[in-house]
């Protein structure tokens, strides 16, 4: 199993990730934690057309997050 | 207990059902609206019921209480500092665990809190079931399942209210961390203490903000003892975690919160995807996404406008028919003139130009922002936003904008920094308002066609896009990027639908109404007086030999600062008629439309501006855009003249 370490925005639809790190500033990173992209936190990605923003299920809800944002979100993929 | 007046504030997640609660609990008139950040400001209201007087405070919508938007201060500070009696805290029934998040964080802040189950429909449509009775105990505060748009649980929520705060008991629940975030709170606490720190916040949730990282306790902290300690002590948990101190409270509040939901929610049946899920593959595609939209749009504008003409000649015809009863009351000339010309035209034009087309789109308007839709269009032009230093939650107040630019200014506060608030302010004062659809759809469309229409708004919409990137420019700082919930597909509920509609319609009759007629009163007398014509003269260099319009609509565009409807009701008074093809040629009929698009901001808006940006920034909008009108105006008319007669 390869568990490589990639940004959230190259992750194709219908992939389990799981949130790694942040690269970002402090408010950054506090906003998106706060949404519950927490270190550790499953995330299915629901939509990432690779031009506009990624979708994501987390925590029992949809996000938006913008292309930039999800470049600065690292994940690994989940394999089940 | 002899207090019979309490404060209670409304707190929760966006996008949950406060505003709706305050709105049934007090008869309140605040906007509501499936997508998030609608309340930018706290509202206030009261319920007298039982022999007790509630002052019921609607806080806005935030996922935290950290302090890094200003709805996030203003929820955290009037929940600290103003000490309401109690806090009702509304929670997505069917989104638990994000919802317990913010509890928990409340709780931290040590105020009686009780739980408003909403949505509890939208859970059980899902399959899934919550023991209430579980949940009120693990949090230790009294829950109540609700269904606020149906106005169902409101009476056990007011009931369960009362209980609450008549009890002579005062409850404060506690949520406990992990025991090494437990061990270091419990060590700042102490400290706190025995300083006697003066704060106005409980010592525990300083304690955890501060352990945070919180800059605004830390600053009312102040203590240079204190704040070393924090520092040591967020560098032990580094060490234990290996996560930053805030990341591993977030995480550990996120995972009790998780605890709570995974143990009081129960599935009853399996669900297929819903057909919100499937309506997104659609809706949110790179490519039909964008038709969907374009085709919304267009069959908006002219549902409203095929209903709007057809209302407007019909209400036009029936009123003029009144007028040869009318000149039978013997009256002298002049006050013929003032009380038909001034005083029944100003209602003709109201009633047969403006409200046909005005009350059908806030109808379509209303539906739209029930419907969730709005946020999906957020998501679709997050790219186009990002060329223009936005990013796609700018999309909301700009079709805010669409019905009215003055709350649309205001809710540029969901931008998150003060750089994209203004840049989005700007652009909201371009969007046409439901005003000024009413001059597209009664001048433009009805004397030229529907297709000049769309063109008009075409090139608005061209010149917002060319506005926003040329601001980007010169604007510093970069643009932040765009996080947001997205929220579920409702049905509409026509009965909150059509309040929405009345209450913009109210805003309507009672304000614009007396102003439409008030200002064909006084253009009339100015008609009399010999006025009009001076002025029109003095405009004229630029209205009519640069711009190409004849002399008096310099004067109507004068009126329409005060409003922009004026400006097509005014054009009516002064010539008395509602033809206005027989007063204007096509091509002085297409500028005309579009200068109005774009001219100023009316008053309303420049005093929203005013308040949120100041007097310099304000000034320089408006100036920017005379200016800019002036220069298009003059350009389309010289290349339309190629064209158009």
């Amino acid at each position: 199993m390869f568990n490589e370490i990639m940004p959230l925005a190259d992750v194709s639809e219908n992939t389990k990730v799981q949130i790694v790190s942040f690269s970002g500033g402090y408010n950054f990173v506090r906003r998106l934690q706060e949404m519950g992209l927490v270190p550790g936190q499953i995330a299915k990605i629901i939509r990432n057309s690779k031009i506009g923003p990624v979708e994501v299920s987390v925590m029992g809800s949809n996000l938006a997050i913008g292309r930039g944002i999800a470049s600065k979100i690292l994940v690994k993929v989940v394999y089940e | 207990m002899n207090k019979k007046e309490f404060t209670v504030a409304l707190a929760g997640n966006a996008n949950v059902g406060k505003s709706v609660i305050f709105n049934q609990l007090t008869g309140g008139n605040q906007i509501i609206g499936n997508w998030p950040g609608k309340t930018v400001e706290k509202a206030e209201g009261f319920l007298e019921q039982e022999g007790i007087k509630l002052h019921i405070v609607d806080l806005p919508g935030i996922y935290s209480l950290s302090t890094y938007s200003e709805e996030e201060i203003v929820s955290r500070e009037f929940i600290a500092k103003e000490h309401p009696d109690l806090v009702v805290n509304v929670v997505d029934a069917s989104n638990l665990e994000r919802n317990l998040f913010f509890t928990l964080q409340l709780i931290e802040l040590e105020v009686p809190l009780v739980i408003a189950l909403n949505q509890y429909d939208i859970l059980e449509n899902k399959g899934l079931h919550i023991n209430e009775d579980k949940l009120s105990k693990l949090l230790d505060a009294p829950v109540v399942k609700t269904i606020a748009v149906q106005n169902k649980g409101l009476k056990d929520l007011f009931k369960v209210i009362k209980e609450t705060l008549l009890s002579e008991e005062k409850k404060v629940p506690h949520i406990k961390y992990g025991k090494e975030v437990e061990s270091r709170i419990e060590i700042l606490v102490e400290k706190l203490k025995n300083k006697k720190i003066k704060l106005s916040y409980p010592y525990r949730f300083a304690a955890i903000k501060l352990l945070e990282n919180d800059p605004l306790i830390k600053k009312e902290v102040n203590d240079p003892e204190i704040l070393s300690t924090v520092k040591k002590l967020q560098e032990e948990l580094k060490e234990i975690h290996g996560e930053d101190a805030e990341t591993v409270i977030i995480s550990e509040r996120y995972a009790i919160a998780s605890r709570i939901a995974e143990s009081v929610i129960t599935r009853r049946y399996m669900v297929k995807a819903s057909i919100g899920d499937w309506f997104d593959k659609i809706a949110l595609d790179k490519f039909w996404g964008y038709v969907f939209f374009i085709l919304i749009t267009i069959g908006i504008f002219y549902t409203v406008f095929k209903f709007g003409s057809y209302f407007s000649d019909l209400l036009s015809n029936w009123l003029e028919a009144f007028k040869p009863t009318f000149m039978q009351i013997p009256l002298s000339p002049f006050w013929d003139k003032i009380l038909w010309d001034g005083v029944m035209e100003g209602v003709i034009a109201g009633i047969g130009i403006v409200l046909p087309y005005i009350a059908p789109f806030y109808l379509l308007l209303a539906f739209l922002e029930d419907s969730g839709y709005l946020a999906r269009i957020a998501f679709l032009t997050d790219n186009l936003m990002h060329k223009m230093g936005l990013h796609g939650k700018a999309f909301m107040p700009l079709i805010e904008g669409f019905g009215c630019n003055v709350p649309a200014v205001l809710g540029t506060r969901i931008m998150e920094r003060d750089r994209d608030r203004f840049l989005a302010a700007i652009l909201v004062t371009l969007v046409p308002c439901s005003a000024r659809t009413v001059i597209i759809l009664g001048l433009v469309a009805a004397f030229l066609g529907p297709i000049y229409a769309f063109l008009i708004y075409v090139l608005d919409f061209i010149l917002i896009v060319i506005v926003g990137r040329i601001l980007n420019k010169f604007m510093k700082g970069t643009p932040s990027g765009l996080i947001m919930e997205m929220p579920r597909y409702r049905k509409p509920v026509m009965r909150i639908i059509l309040k929405q509609t009345w209450i913009r319609l109210k805003e309507f009759v009672y304000i614009a109404f007396p102003i439409i007629i008030i200002a064909n009163v006084v253009i009339e007398l100015f008609a009399l007086l010999n006025w009009l014509n001076p002025v029109a003269n003095f405009l004229k260099p630029v209205v009519t030999n640069f711009i190409g319009l004849p002399p008096l609509a310099g004067v109507t565009l004068i009126f329409g600062a005060l409003r922009k409807e004026l400006t097509l009701v005014m054009l009516a008074g002064i010539y008395h008629t509602t033809n206005f093809a027989s007063i204007m040629t096509p091509r002085q009929i297409f500028v005309y439309g579009f200068v109005t698009m774009i001219y100023i901001p009316c008053v309303a808006t420049m005093a929203a501006l005013k308040r949120e940006f100041g007097w310099k920034r304000t000034t320089l909008i408006v100036v920017g855009e005379l200016a800019g009108a002036i220069i298009l105006g003059g350009l389309f008319n010289q290349i339309l003249k190629l064209f158009m007669p």
